[in-house]
């Protein structure tokens, strides 16, 4: 258990009895002696008891930082819980009258007495003593134990590092620099080619000052004694004239602060078990918010761990997390090598429990490979990375680690599922390959290989009873369902007969049953890791923003997304979930949502993405947390326009810095589809090449991104009226993405083609393509594409005559209600107007007789049209309007309309379509005349 | 000659200077080269002493023994032929005893001692320094406490640094074991650092002073500022050694070595020799100890520089003979024979090296170089783990002995343990990055563990380091080539690098040719047979590659319908003087059971009749 922890790993150094342990101990014994006469302390009240109780208990538990806090903030947080005044100097006077080994050997016999006596014996008096099997108990008895097992050389450096401990106390809190001391510690730090960064860095976080920056730089070593992250935060005023104040009254105080710094290069850590809860949560951290890190900072920070306790090998794993999330590939290569180098057959990263196992395990190897595989993932090389996951499975089988197997077998399913690769063979074509296991003597599809790992992963998955494992591999059958439909394995022998359509309700299902992990999390032992000290590190957090008032105002949100708890409120704690379970549980809803983009259902994914935002921001990170946004802002636009969509927009850059892709990609997108809208085409194309330089130049990665930016390409140029190039574009698309196997993409660039074939006149031609785009959407229930290739499909058929305003009608009439419930504000504007449209061709139909049904439609499209700023259409609207109204003699309403027609006249005229402009120039012209 | 003349002045005061700092390494350095300068035959000894006498300022103690009496005692007859060859080279050629044109060496005035202020403190001083020798640091250093003479403050200091290393030494034994790392510094650093900067603000420091600085500094970690300071040291008093090395082992790069502000002194040569050495650039290293060897003509330390240059250069046999000339010279020496017994392993001379353990085990057991010599031997008769007995044993003695935990790795390898191979391997890495040995045998290690596509790293890591490495490509190469991964396109690519550099073993020729007709790409594979068999005719070498060779171009020949050549291979084929084979199917067969077994044996017995010749040889010039 906790503060022993590192006892039970075959006596690892890193539980060592250090003089915070000694002054803890000290409390610890006030705290279970306190009724005893014998003792000077009295306690003011019950409650300031308990609460030297919980403080104590936070101590030996909290993993704020890897190093043991000095007594100088031993001292502040004892004030911070408040009326223990005197316990401080009492702490003090005692810890100085231990001059000598032998008063240390007393002190910790009496500590002895602490301890309750095993059951059994008589209790003779009333006595608060402490459980020996109590936490704190087992902190007194491994304390006692080491120092029994000292020998005396260990009892000196204990003695040695006590002084020094107590004179750290004496130095003034804002540690004076001595200059040449420091000028050292600065030239080497001047030497690293990463402090210009550095400085660079602390420049960008607003301090212009050159020698403000200089004096922030010579405290990055003092950093090291709290939490980075926090000082960070804290580096701005306050600090710097803490400095400015030590050197102004530097020079008294220079020996102390030596020994203060002997002190620091003995390096008093804390207890393996902490540190490994401190090393744990800097992981999580990294994950969700990488860019809160600044690299050679953080890297510093775990250069100092690395040479502090050099047997922790877990400091080098961070190391290449930190280089990895901040796409630094050659180090976090060599990172990677390194960790494995030194810690395969000793530390796994599956491994349960916490302790490593102690016999002596040739393996774990594999598991370097995987995480080599997932390096070379996320560096966007593919062809590296399925060699080195191949690899890793043949390891695994060879050591037949099978948690190892089934985690690399969902990472193989997630690369094949998010990297375009066309044709398998040659790359898992190996003796070894995975493919031909099925038995099957034809080659297999990507797409049926991909379906065929995911259901042997998600088995092995529910074998092992990995639970995690098990919800990430529904997600992944969930994303695969949503995308492809099943086609049978077998190419032969009797087909059972099968409709070739995805099936939402497996989705649902496959969600459904992700979400399990929530349920089911307890029991797959994830329980016990998850007791990390992180409660005990926020409670002393806020313990000592209370203690300090200055820190409390700098202790603003964070990272952008953790849950504020209020400051002093023993019961704020964090979730009790384990933040992988929550990162699977919200993903589940983040798929949610995007399935239902595809089904076509604004609403839902509006509430999903909400959900997600509000209850999985705690574990999400960074990038899935803007994912939730921009769905939002998206919706936002389709539904209220740009406007709000950009103010929305400019919050959501200010909670997400700007680096984030997925924000800087909503923001092209919003450019480029106003800037089409308002017929501003030269400024769409821009952002459209802007678009394409985003996406990596290999093969096979970025695929959504590249097909989006051809997508816009082909829409730019279609706007500007560009007919057989955007023809091209686009059917060049659909050649990729017919490779590439993205059939939803298909029904998107085919319905495309037959807009650009509309436009350009050839309405035949047009008909068959936005036939394919319709079947391409009922395989794959996309329904409101449907119903956007619908009334395309209406269009067309009016285009091609008077005759067919009776189907093109009933086309539209089928197509509204889902328009009507879930389409944005263009599609149900292009809907009214094709009912206008319908309405108006169809012989049958007089428009003096029913004026309002042309007139509504087109005049809530108009509405709907000029939120959007889309002003072509809107102008189309105003026309057909006008003309109704001419027919119908309202001469005023046609004023009306003529002179807001104007206005969109000009914008029309500048940017293209001629045709219309024409029309509404000669309408205008009769008007006049008139 | 005047040069020489007044190489012998300044070293022989150097030598008394660092004597009398108790800086005894650099003294010993000095001493032994005071004694190795070539004589000139026309200036008498006496002259020599009494112009050292009436130069060196205070020359009271005996002066003389070592320069007079040893000049003659390595004029004997038996100096090498190597040394011979050597010399008459010097004689004739442009090695002159004088510096080369060109080059002129400023001269740098020997500097006096300081006059101590009063007899009470030379007395002091003499104390403090028989203190110092007794290894009794802090009292030496508290006996000078108060003193103000350089001298005096540069041995209390060093005292004090040397207590302090003494008890960073303990330390680490007593908070873990001394093969553990540990971050244990120096207490003393900080209040040395504090009185040697002070010291150099005002300006009152001297070079030995300043030597100590950069030290501390070194230690510390302040690495930019201790070469500025070591180069100031170096430039002000040139012949401390131990400054040099200093300097040389933060040289890490050659853009560093190129940076220095150095002053043209002659030492400045043996400094950049030895750097060049550490820098693997072999050639301009080989060059300047040849240069120097000119005026110091019968240096030990020059001699085996130049050794150890050649044996990194692959050229064994020359090494070797100055190996051996040089225990001959010297049979207590154990200094840079671990890398001889490399070279006997290397060679597999069993007895030979089994003689030299012997030897150092007998003069200096308790040296890292003497326990790497036993490793190697028993490394070489196969008993790895007495090896890496001896190799821990090295390891403890200086933890930061790069080559004994390359070698310890490659032992563990052996063994089949590879986790403590790697970590052996890491180990050696951590000291050096640019150690390709170490880089290569984890590539090995992991190859070992069929993990090929994962060794590839590190074998790219260890060719990025030594890109002129044949064995390293030719191992890449492998690892691309073996059955998991099966990249022939980039196993041909770096095949294609090891056949351009050096590739003494010829498997690139070879494997090219192969793997080129594997892929079908016959006229290429027809190329790379061809040349392979150009080859093999050149070294005049034998065997089943031959065979396969000349069947391949034949077959090519035929192919391509060129009658004449195909008829020729044939016929060469049947000229070939293998076992007896006669048809194409046998010829096949006979491919895969080559004779080489039989050879491979025939040339070990060769090898141990030659290291019984030279043992033989060695025993008798001992008897003489």
């Amino acid at each position: 258990m906790a503060g022993g922890g590192s006892l039970k790993e075959g006596g690892s150094p890193v539980f060592d009895i250090t003089p915070h342990k000694i002054a803890v101990c000290h409390l610890v014994q006030v705290f279970a002696l306190h009724t005893q006469p014998d003792m000077p302390f009295v306690f003011q009240s019950v409650s300031h008891h308990h609460r030297l109780g919980l403080f104590l208990f936070s101590l030996t538990r909290s993993c704020e930082g890897f190093l043991e806090p000095s007594l100088e903030e031993l001292l502040n947080q004892l004030k911070a819980l408040g009326g223990l005044a005197m316990l401080s100097e009492h702490l003090i006077s005692n810890l100085l009258v231990l001059s000598s080994p032998d008063d240390l050997f007393n002190f910790f016999d009496k500590l002895r007495g602490v301890l309750a006596a095993p059951e059994g014996s008589s209790m003779e008096e009333e006595q608060a003593l402490l459980d020996p099997n109590s936490h704190l108990g087992i902190f007194i008895r491994c304390c006692i134990l080491t120092f029994n097992m000292l020998p005396f050389e260990g009892v000196c450096h204990l003695l040695t590092n006590l002084v020094a401990y107590c004179n750290s106390n004496d130095s003034t809190y804002e540690m004076a620099e001595d200059d040449d001391f420091n000028g050292s510690e600065f030239h080497e730090l001047l030497e690293d080619p990463e402090v210009d960064c550095e400085s660079a860095e602390l420049e960008e976080y607003g301090l212009q000052n050159d020698t403000q920056a200089a004096e922030n730089l010579t405290h990055i070593p003092s950093k090291f004694l709290s939490s980075f992250l926090e000082d960070n935060q804290a580096s701005d005023s306050p600090r710097i004239k803490h400095g400015d104040d030590g050197s102004q009254s530097g020079g008294l105080v220079p020996l102390l602060n030596n020994n203060f710094r002997t002190d620091d290069n003995l390096g008093v850590l804390r207890s393996r078990w902490q540190i490994e809860g401190y090393l744990n949560m800097q992981a999580d951290l990294l994950e969700k918010d990488a860019i809160s890190f600044p690299l050679y900072s953080f890297s510093a920070t775990l250069r100092q761990l690395q040479k502090l306790a050099p047997e922790l090998h877990r400091v080098r794993y961070l190391q290449y997390l930190n280089a990895l999330y901040h796409n630094d590939y050659l180090s976090a290569l060599d990172e990677l090598h390194c960790y494995f180098d030194y810690s395969a057959g000793m530390e796994g990263l599956f491994s349960r429990s916490p302790s490593p196992s102690s016999e002596f395990e040739v393996g774990r190897y594999e598991t370097a490979l995987l995480c080599l595989g997932t390096l070379q993932c996320h560096f966007g090389h593919p062809k590296k990375a399925l060699e080195a996951l191949t690899e890793a499975v043949r390891i695994s089988q060879q050591n037949s680690d099978d948690s190892c197997l089934a985690y690399t077998l969902a990472a193989i399913c997630k690369l094949l599922s998010e990297i375009g690769i066309s044709n398998m063979t040659g790359i898992i074509g190996s003796p070894y390959s995975l493919g031909t296991t099925t038995g099957l003597g034809t080659p297999l599809s990507t797409q049926q290989q991909l379906l065929v790992l995911l259901k042997r992963s998600l088995e092995r998955a529910d074998h092992l009873k990995h639970t995690n494992l098990l919800a990430f591999n529904h997600l992944a059958l969930a994303k695969f369902d949503l995308k492809h439909v099943k086609k049978p394995l077998l190419s032969f022998g009797p087909k059972a007969s099968m409709k070739l359509r995805t099936c939402p309700t497996s989705v649902c299902r496959e969600l459904r049953l992700s979400s399990h992990v929530l349920s089911e999390f307890g029991t797959d032992g994830l329980l016990q890791l998850n007791d990390t000290g992180s409660f005990s590190t926020s409670w002393l957090k806020n313990l000592s923003a209370v203690g300090n008032p200055w820190l409390k105002k700098l202790q603003k949100p964070r990272s952008l997304s953790v849950n504020d708890y209020d400051t002093f409120q023993f019961y704020a704690q964090p979730s009790p979930i384990p933040g992988s379970v929550l990162q699977l549980a919200g993903a589940s809803y983040l798929l949610r949502a995007t399935s239902w983009e595809h089904y076509g259902s604004a609403p839902l994914v509006r509430m999903n993405a909400l959900v997600y935002a509000t209850c999985f921001a705690d574990a999400a990170s960074s990038s899935e947390l803007s994912l939730a946004y921009v769905k939002l802002i998206q919706h936002l636009s389709v539904f209220k326009g740009y406007t709000e969509a950009f103010n929305a927009l400019k919050l959501a850059e200010e909670k997400f810095s700007v680096s984030s892709t997925h924000i800087r990609l909503l923001k092209l997108q919003l450019l480029h589809a106003r800037s089409l809208h308002r017929g501003n085409i030269q400024e769409a194309q821009q952002v459209c090449d802007q678009f394409g330089v985003l996406a990596s130049s290999v093969t096979g990665v970025d695929m959504e991104l590249k097909t989006e930016a051809s997508l816009r390409h082909a829409r730019t140029l279609l706007a500007a009226n560009q007919f057989s190039q955007a023809a091209a574009v686009a059917s060049n698309l659909f050649c990729t993405c017919y490779k590439f196997n993205m059939q939803v993409e298909n029904a998107t660039v085919l319905l495309l083609l037959a807009e650009i074939h509309k436009k350009s006149g050839d309405a035949v031609l047009g008909l068959s393509y936005v036939l394919a785009s319709l079947s391409f959407c009922k395989t794959f229930n996309l329904d409101l594409l449907e119903a956007s290739a619908t009334v395309t499909l209406a269009e067309l058929w009016l285009s091609l005559g008077s005759s067919h305003a009776k189907k093109a009608s009933s086309l539209i009439y089928q197509a509204l209600p889902v328009i009507l419930g879930h389409g944005g504000l263009e599609l149900r504007a292009r809907a009214n107007i094709a009912v206008a449209k319908c309405l108006l061709a169809d012989p049958s139909y007089l428009v003096s007789e029913d004026p309002d049904a042309v007139l509504d439609p087109l005049s809530q499209a108009s509405e709907e049209l000029q939120i959007l700023e889309y002003h072509e259409m809107a102008a189309e609207a105003f026309y057909l309007m006008a003309i109704i109204f001419n027919s119908l003699g309202r001469q005023m309403d046609r004023g009306l309309i003529i002179s807001s027609d104007t206005e969109l006249f000009s914008t029309v005229s500048t940017h293209g379509n001629f045709h219309l402009a024409c029309h509404t120039m000669s309408f205008q012209l009769v008007y006049t005349s008139v | 000659m005047s040069s020489k003349e007044s190489y012998r002045v300044e070293l022989r005061s150097a030598a008394r200077q660092l004597s009398d700092r108790c800086l005894y390494s650099a003294a010993k350095w000095a001493a032994e080269l005071l004694v190795d300068i070539e004589p000139d035959a026309h200036a008498p000894a006496s002259s020599v002493s009494a112009s050292a006498s009436s130069s060196a300022a205070s020359a009271l103690a005996t002066p003389s023994t070592s320069s007079a009496a040893r000049p003659l005692s390595h004029l004997h007859p038996d100096a090498s032929a190597y040394r011979r060859r050597l010399r008459s080279a010097a004689a004739s050629g442009d090695i002159a005893a004088t510096p080369p044109a060109g080059v002129s060496y400023i001269s740098t005035p020997v500097p006096d001692d300081d006059g101590l202020n009063s007899d009470g403190g030379n007395d002091r001083y003499l104390l403090a320094k028989s203190y110092f020798d007794c290894h009794e640091y802090r009292r030496a250093a508290h006996v000078l406490r108060g003193q103000t003479g350089k001298k005096a403050g540069f041995l209390r200091c060093y005292a004090l640094y040397l207590a302090g290393e003494k008890r960073k030494e303990e330390e680490m034994i007593e908070l873990e074991g001394s093969l553990g790392k540990s971050d244990v510094v120096n207490s003393e650093l900080i209040s040395l650092e504090r009185e040697l900067s002070s010291l150099r603000r005002i300006g009152s420091i001297d070079s030995f002073g300043l030597y100590l600085y950069g030290l501390v500094l070194k230690d510390k970690g302040c690495e930019s500022l201790a070469v500025t300071v070591f180069v100031e040291s170096v430039n002000s008093f040139p012949w401390n050694w131990s400054a040099w090395l200093e300097l040389q082992s933060l040289c890490t790069n050659t853009d560093t070595l190129n940076k220095l502000n150095l002053k043209n002194h002659w030492m400045k040569d043996f400094f950049l020799a030895s750097a060049y050495q550490e820098l693997k650039m072999h050639e301009e290293a080989l060059k300047r100890h040849e240069c120097l060897l000119g005026v110091f003509r019968s240096s030990d330390y020059i001699q085996s520089q130049i050794a150890t240059a050649l044996y990194s250069l692959r050229q064994l046999d020359e090494a070797e003979v100055i190996f051996e000339d040089l225990l001959r010279n010297d049979p207590y020496r154990v200094e840079s024979m671990d890398i001889y017994s490399n070279l006997l392993y290397a060679k597999e001379c069993f007895s030979a090296l089994s003689f030299l353990a012997h030897r150092v085990f007998l003069t200096d057991k308790y040296r890292p170089e003497s326990c790497c010599i036993i490793a190697n031997y028993y490394s070489l008769k196969g008993q790895h783990e007495k090896s890496v007995l001896y190799f821990r044993r090295a390891l403890k003695l200086n933890r930061k002995y790069l080559s004994a935990w390359t070698l310890m790795g490659h032992e563990y390898v052996e063994m089949k343990n590879t986790p403590a191979a790697i970590e052996a391997y890491r180990r050696a890495i951590e000291i050096n990055p640019r150690d390709y040995r170490a880089w290569y045998g984890l590539g090995q290690t992991y190859e070992v563990m069929n993990m090929p596509f994962y060794a590839l790293y590190y074998f790219r890591k260890s060719s990025y380091l030594q890109p002129n490495d044949s064995r390293l490509w030719i191992a890449m190469a492998q690892c691309y080539e073996s059955a998991p991964l099966q990249m022939l396109e980039e196993a041909i690519k770096c095949y294609t690098r090891a056949a351009n550099s050096i590739d003494s073993e010829g498997i690139a020729l070879h494997r090219l040719a192969k793997l080129h007709s594997v892929l079908g790409h016959s006229e290429q594979a027809a190329f790379f047979y061809k040349k392979d068999l150009e080859r093999m005719e050149a070294e005049g070498r034998q065997g089943p590659n031959m065979v396969e060779a000349m069947l391949y171009l034949a077959r090519y020949y035929k192919s391509e319908k060129k009658f004449e050549e195909a008829e020729f291979y044939c016929t060469r084929l049947l000229d070939y003087t293998g076992p007896v084979f006669t048809s194409q199917a046998s010829e096949s067969h006979l491919v895969t059971s080559c004779p080489l077994p039989v050879k491979g044996v025939a040339k070990a017995s060769e090898i141990s009749l030659l290291a019984y010749v030279k043992l033989r040889a060695m025993g008798s010039a001992q008897e003489e």
